[in-house]
């Protein structure tokens, strides 16, 4: 990868208090990220891969340590700009989907768009159906999430994610909730995608098909990377 | 606009809380507007019916009495005006005026001798231009006789009883006053003497308003009033210095020395000047539009006829006081039910927003800016709120209407004897207290949909999305 960094990560640190406990999610985690990378974060559970996507995605803030993202240091943007960079750069996969109960399938994969204040119906519906047929629910377009499996759900989520075409997408376990089938249709697309967009994919996960795919794994223990394996492009 | 789809479809899904928070906006508005309008109409007529039944507009009175008037003040009378006929002349041309009428008041003894016993009994009254104050206050109700008219229609001179005075007469003193029956009035004079004068009771009335005043008020005609308290006419400045020297005297030697001298008790009949005495000591007056009221007070400060004004409220005693406290009570009571529904609807709204704390760390993770998130629930918030608002306001509309066409709100009798005379409350249809709660909702469902908004945006969308 020859890709200028995306994302740089520099000793960030992270703790917080569970009651009266201190947790040390992140202990000075250094990561750096190049654009078109495809790269899955693996660790046991509360090792902090969660925690590092929420502080690249910049919906957590860090204890210490430097984020820079496309070159800005996010520590000195304002709430306005980080509501910008969440709205336009980057896109994500939640592992419990966090769809809007009230709208149907359609209109929430059309939600990003509508906040990226796309004026264009047509152009809106024609993307949003592309991605409806990408991830194979093209029979559920007027559903609501409650009458959608968790699977359904999920690919809801990821085509939510990358109805905008971001820079980059952050899943946290997209696949977890996936059976092998569709979970391997899903990990074709963004791969697919990364591919023909050059959208970076960071992923935490403990799916071996994912770590598969990926371009470099990044081994994270007790808040700290343990391994950062580069592996040979499978794009 | 996908704001608007969001708002309305969280109304649909969630209609049993939706329905709630409707229930307590309609409620409100509700208690709003029918409080009001009960509150501005017992304020108008409140006012309208002491001006028209009781004081009205003002009540002029001796500048000489340091007490002002009151309906109670019966055993202590106000002093006389000095020139009633010239403050009459007077009212006759000034144009804020609509009409007026001289009142003394006074109290005395009735005596009759009925079914050969001879009954003494005490009443109080107003001595009046018959005529006169019937046009001013159109409060009399006729149970039997007449006010002061033969069947002829002539002018009569005599007595009208309340009948509630009539029955506590039959009920403590065993005498039963009837139209016809002759009477004989009593009264104390300043020198301590007693008058007599022969009368009749020509009438037995009940008062259609204020009866807590009015059914202890007797009336008397002005002519048999002067008779009985020898209101003679005689100018004290025409009688012989000697006379004068005696009256301002404040000894009886001083008086006794007087008489001594031969020149005292010498007068000249042809002397002496008449003067119109008539004993009145208030006099009453309606003007024609009540925002008069200062060009009024400023025209009667150029006159020297000794008289001072006392405004509907001084003059009703402390009925104005009652009613004002009554007003408020309400005006509290009705103030305390919204607050209750203000703070229960502004706690549901805020737990309602509060609960979609995690949606809104979604949409702001999903870079959603706040106005667009302010917006989505604001526009839940007006719809649900104005649909409840506007249904308020026409069932409100249609109550008052009701209420109106049926003859007005039915008080307890107490309470509407000293808010509006007695009877039912009419009700003053109005725009003010459908403005008022529209604002009212405006305001409680902005602050209370921006205020929960406010923190859940400065959370970070990570914490948002994980509270539940």
């Amino acid at each position: 990868m020859t890709d200028s960094p995306i994302v740089q990560l520099t000793d960030v640190r992270k703790e917080y208090f569970l009651g009266e406990t201190k947790v040390e999610a992140l202990k000075g985690v250094s990561l750096s990220v190049n654009k078109k990378e495809f790269i899955a974060v693996a660790g046991p559970s509360g090792s902090g891969k969660s925690t590092m996507l929420n502080i690249i995605g910049c919906i957590d803030t860090p204890t210490s340590g430097t984020v820079v993202i496309n070159g800005l240091e996010v520590s000195k943007l304002s709430d306005k700009d980080l509501t910008r960079y969440r709205r336009i750069t980057v896109s994500f996969v939640f592992q419990s989907f966090n769809l809007i109960p009230v709208l149907n399938v359609f209109e929430n994969i059309e939600l990003p768009l509508l906040l990226q204040h796309v004026a264009d119906p047509k152009a809106r519906a024609a993307r949003v159906m592309a991605l409806i047929e990408e991830v194979g629910l093209a029979d559920r377009i007027k559903n609501k999430p409650n009458e959608l499996s968790g699977g359904q759900r999920q690919r809801v989520a990821i085509a939510r994610a990358l109805v905008t075409n971001p820079v980059m997408v952050l899943a946290d376990e997209p696949t977890a909730n996936l059976d092998s089938a569709t979970g391997g249709r899903v990990l074709d697309l963004m791969r697919k995608i990364n591919g023909r967009d050059g959208t970076t994919f960071i992923f935490s996960t403990h799916d071996q098909r994912i770590m598969d795919y990926a371009h470099r794994i990044v081994q994270i223990q007790d808040g700290q990377i343990i391994v950062g394996e580069q592996k040979a492009n499978k794009a | 606009m996908i704001t608007l789809t969001i708002a309305l479809r969280y109304l649909l899904r969630r209609k049993v809380r939706m329905a709630a928070i409707g229930a307590l906006v309609f409620l409100g508005t509700v208690v709003i507007i029918l409080g009001e309008t009960f509150c501005l109409s017992a304020r108008h007529y409140s006012e309208a019916s002491i001006i028209n039944y009781f004081t009205g507009d003002f009540i002029l009175f001796s500048a000489k009495s340091k007490e002002k008037p009151s309906p109670f003040s019966f055993t202590t009378p106000l002093p006389v005006i000095d020139r009633p006929h010239a403050v009459e002349a007077w009212l006759d041309t000034n144009r804020l005026v609509l009409s007026y009428v001289s009142i003394a008041q006074n109290y005395g003894l009735l005596s009759i001798d009925k079914n050969g016993r001879k009954t003494e009994v005490p009443f109080i009254f107003y001595a009046v231009d018959p005529a006169r104050y019937m046009a001013v206050f159109p409060n009399i109700a006729l149970v039997k006789g007449s006010f002061f008219t033969d069947r002829s229609g002539n002018a009569t001179k005599g007595v009208v009883l309340s009948d509630f005075q009539r029955t506590i007469y039959a009920k403590n003193y065993n005498v039963d006053f009837s139209p016809g029956d002759r009477v004989t009035l009593l009264s104390l004079t300043d020198g301590g003497s007693v008058n007599a004068y022969p009368s009749q009771i020509v009438g037995i009335y009940e008062p259609k308003f204020y009866k807590n005043v009015f059914n202890y008020i007797n009336f008397l005609d002005i002519t048999s009033y002067s008779r009985l308290y020898n209101f003679t006419g005689v100018d004290t400045a025409s009688l012989p210095p000697g006379f004068n020297q005696a009256l301002a005297s404040g000894s009886d030697q001083e008086i006794f020395d007087l008489a001594g001298k031969k020149s005292f008790g010498e007068i000249d009949t042809k002397l002496l000047v008449s003067r119109e005495l008539t004993g009145y000591t208030m006099i009453a007056i309606k003007l024609k539009q009540g925002g008069a009221a200062a060009s009024f007070l400023a025209s009667l400060d150029k006159t020297d006829f000794g008289v001072k004004a006392a405004n509907w409220k001084d003059a009703s005693g402390f009925f104005a006081s009652v009613a004002v406290i009554i007003q408020s009570i309400i005006y509290g009571a009705t103030f305390l039910i919204f607050l209750i529904v203000v703070f229960i609807l502004m706690n549901t709204l805020i737990i309602g927003v509060l609960e979609r704390t995690a949606e809104i760390g979604t949409l702001r993770a999903m870079g959603g800016e706040k106005t667009f998130i302010t917006a989505m629930f604001l526009w839940e918030s007006a719809l649900l709120n104005g649909a409840a608002a506007l249904i308020g306001m026409i069932v409100s509309f249609a109550l008052i209407l009701t209420l109106k066409q049926t003859g007005g709100v039915r008080l307890p009798d107490i309470m509407a004897q000293y808010l509006v005379g007695g009877g039912a409350l009419e009700l003053l249809v109005s725009a003010r207290p459908f403005a008022e709660a529209v604002a009212v909702v405006l305001v409680v469902s902005f602050a209370a949909t921006i205020y929960p908004i406010s923190v859940a945006v400065k959370i970070s969308p990570l914490k948002a999305m994980s509270s539940k």
